[in-house]
């Protein structure tokens, strides 16, 4: 990866942002610039609480380049408390364990390390709740 | 009224071509395909790819093409649009022919993947969803698939087993296409012995990365030299919100539904009159849910319609008929238009021992971007 590209990244790694739009109260992730419900252009930031319910997990055997290491690891879809739907891997816990609907809670972990000299990225994971990120 | 002929068509033997590269593949294909109408010149070339940029291979493939198949001065347009790049290459091709001024495009579709590891082929499959929020976070087409199957076992009440029977069908007609890359059937035992890539969904489930090329040449529909050739009827492209987590979590391609439609009714044809179906088969879920989403089954009956072989040559709705992409090959940005050429054959009669009888009308169908993008054809003689 370019550092560029991580450096630019870092802060929407590092918490979950989205948006909200200012006209219908529509919240959104990633973020957007006009809202698909209403077509408003008045949409801001929203951060998110980063709590949250694993609506689908699957283990990983075969990963793409870059993610081997890190094999066999758990790539979820975690539906935010405030609704919208993240694709996250989850940490701190057993393959036999995650099951949909155990609640969650975002941590910082290391995403990926591109070889020996690329930079270390570090993001959102998601870990049980109370495990490794907060209550 | 029809939006073009397809005069010629071209295809390369699908799987590993070490004595190939990217442009060999392609003037094959797209040689072939003007063989079969030496009168005709393209002054158009459009050439489909998905992955050429990822993998440093050329990324203008269009115009390096053209002077190696050696067209003259032509418009010469390279279309990436992840795995729908095929049947998008088709739509703007006939786009050219539309309000071009062209009387007639040659349409390519290439892929070279075996020069790559599987682990960066699938980056840079990855890289077709969302490369920051996805790609980014070790996410790939196989493990949404993997999330998408996990769903649809749980939300359907289904035997995960059940998948067995959207590759064994490909698999059946495979077996007869002397060009497949994987000529066998599946057994149920190979199936259940394959590797497993992300839970549930095994190494059987999806399509083998392959080398490969196809090509279809049209011609403006009405010339005074029109025959018996097939045309195109109908033509479109959909592209809805895109995200993993919508075919995952609403087990449904809406995009899929809408181009169906769309097309259908340019064409003047009902679903029930298509004689012969080509539709993305990339992995089982996909698979599972473009069959679905297109009409061909209710939501959670893919699997045993298939099981019935309501999908084989004789049942109701025959696809996959020279193997689909899961056992003809899947050569990504080439897929689309073997589907294409593929289905000429059958409507030409020239389908061999995979030959729908009477096949009058074909609609084939191809998703990008996890089935956000759907781009559907509707053939005809």
């Amino acid at each position: 990866m370019q550092i560029a590209r991580a450096w630019r990244q870092q802060a929407s790694n590092l918490r979950l942002i989205g948006s909200e739009c200012r006209g219908c109260g529509q919240l959104m992730f990633p973020e957007r610039v006009r809202c698909p419900k209403c077509r408003s252009v008045e949409l801001a930031s929203h951060p998110y609480v980063g709590r949250g319910e694993v609506c689908a997990v699957t283990t990983v055997y075969e990963a793409p380049h870059g993610f081997g290491d890190q094999v066999p690891y758990l790539a979820a879809l975690v539906r935010l408390e405030e609704g919208p739907v993240v694709a996250a891997m989850l940490t701190d816990v057993d393959p036999a364990d995650a099951t949909v609907g155990m609640r969650v809670t975002m941590v910082t972990r290391r995403i990926i390390a591109d070889g020996s000299d690329g930079p270390i990225v570090y993001g959102y994971k998601f870990a049980p709740e109370g495990e490794g990120g907060q209550p | 009224m029809a939006l073009a002929e397809i005069v010629g068509v071209g295809r390369t033997r699908t799987g590993e071509q070490w004595d190939l590269g990217l442009l060999d593949l392609a003037a094959e294909a797209g040689g072939a395909a003007l063989d079969e109408a030496r009168s005709i010149a393209p002054s158009g070339l459009v050439v489909g790819n998905a992955l050429h940029g990822a993998l440093g291979d050329q990324r203008n493939p269009a115009t390096y093409l053209a002077s190696r198949l050696g067209l003259g001065p032509v418009e010469a347009i390279s279309v990436a649009d992840d795995e729908a790049s095929g049947g998008t290459a088709l739509r703007s091709a006939l786009a050219l022919l539309a309000f071009g001024g062209h009387e007639a495009v040659l349409v390519v579709g290439v892929e070279k993947t075996c020069d790559s590891p599987p682990d960066e082929l699938e980056a840079a499959r990855a890289s077709g969803l969302d490369v920051v929020r996805e790609g980014g976070f070790g996410f790939g087409p196989a493990i949404a698939a993997g999330l998408g199957m996990g769903q649809y076992v749980a939300r359907f009440g289904v035997d995960r087993d059940l998948f067995y029977h959207l590759p064994a069908t490909a698999h059946h007609h495979a077996a007869r296409n002397p060009l497949a890359f994987f000529a066998w059937t599946l057994t149920f035992e190979q199936y259940k012995r394959s590797g497993m890539v992300a839970e549930p969904l095994t190494v059987c489930d999806q399509a083998p990365m392959c080398d490969g090329a196809a090509a279809v040449l049209l011609r403006k529909a009405g010339s005074s030299r029109s025959g018996s050739h097939v045309k195109v009827l109908g033509s479109s492209s959909v592209s809805v919100t895109t995200g993993i987590d919508r075919p995952v979590l609403d087990l449904a391609l809406p995009a899929s539904t809408m181009s169906v439609a769309k097309a259908l009714s340019q064409s003047k044809v009902a679903l029930d009159e298509i004689s012969c179906f080509e539709v993305h088969d990339a992995n089982s879920f996909i698979a599972a849910l473009a069959i679905e989403s297109i009409g061909l089954a209710d939501a959670g009956q893919a699997l045993l319609s298939a099981e019935l072989g309501e999908f084989r040559v004789g049942g109701t709705y025959p696809m996959w008929t020279f193997g689909g992409n899961k056992a003809r090959g899947h050569a990504p940005g080439a897929s689309g238009v073997y589907q294409v050429a593929e289905s000429v054959l059958q409507l030409r009669g020239d389908a061999g021992e995979n030959q729908v009888q009477d096949a009058r009308l074909a609609l084939v169908q191809s998703l990008g971007s996890f089935g956000a993008t759907a781009v559907t054809h509707v053939l005809g003689q």
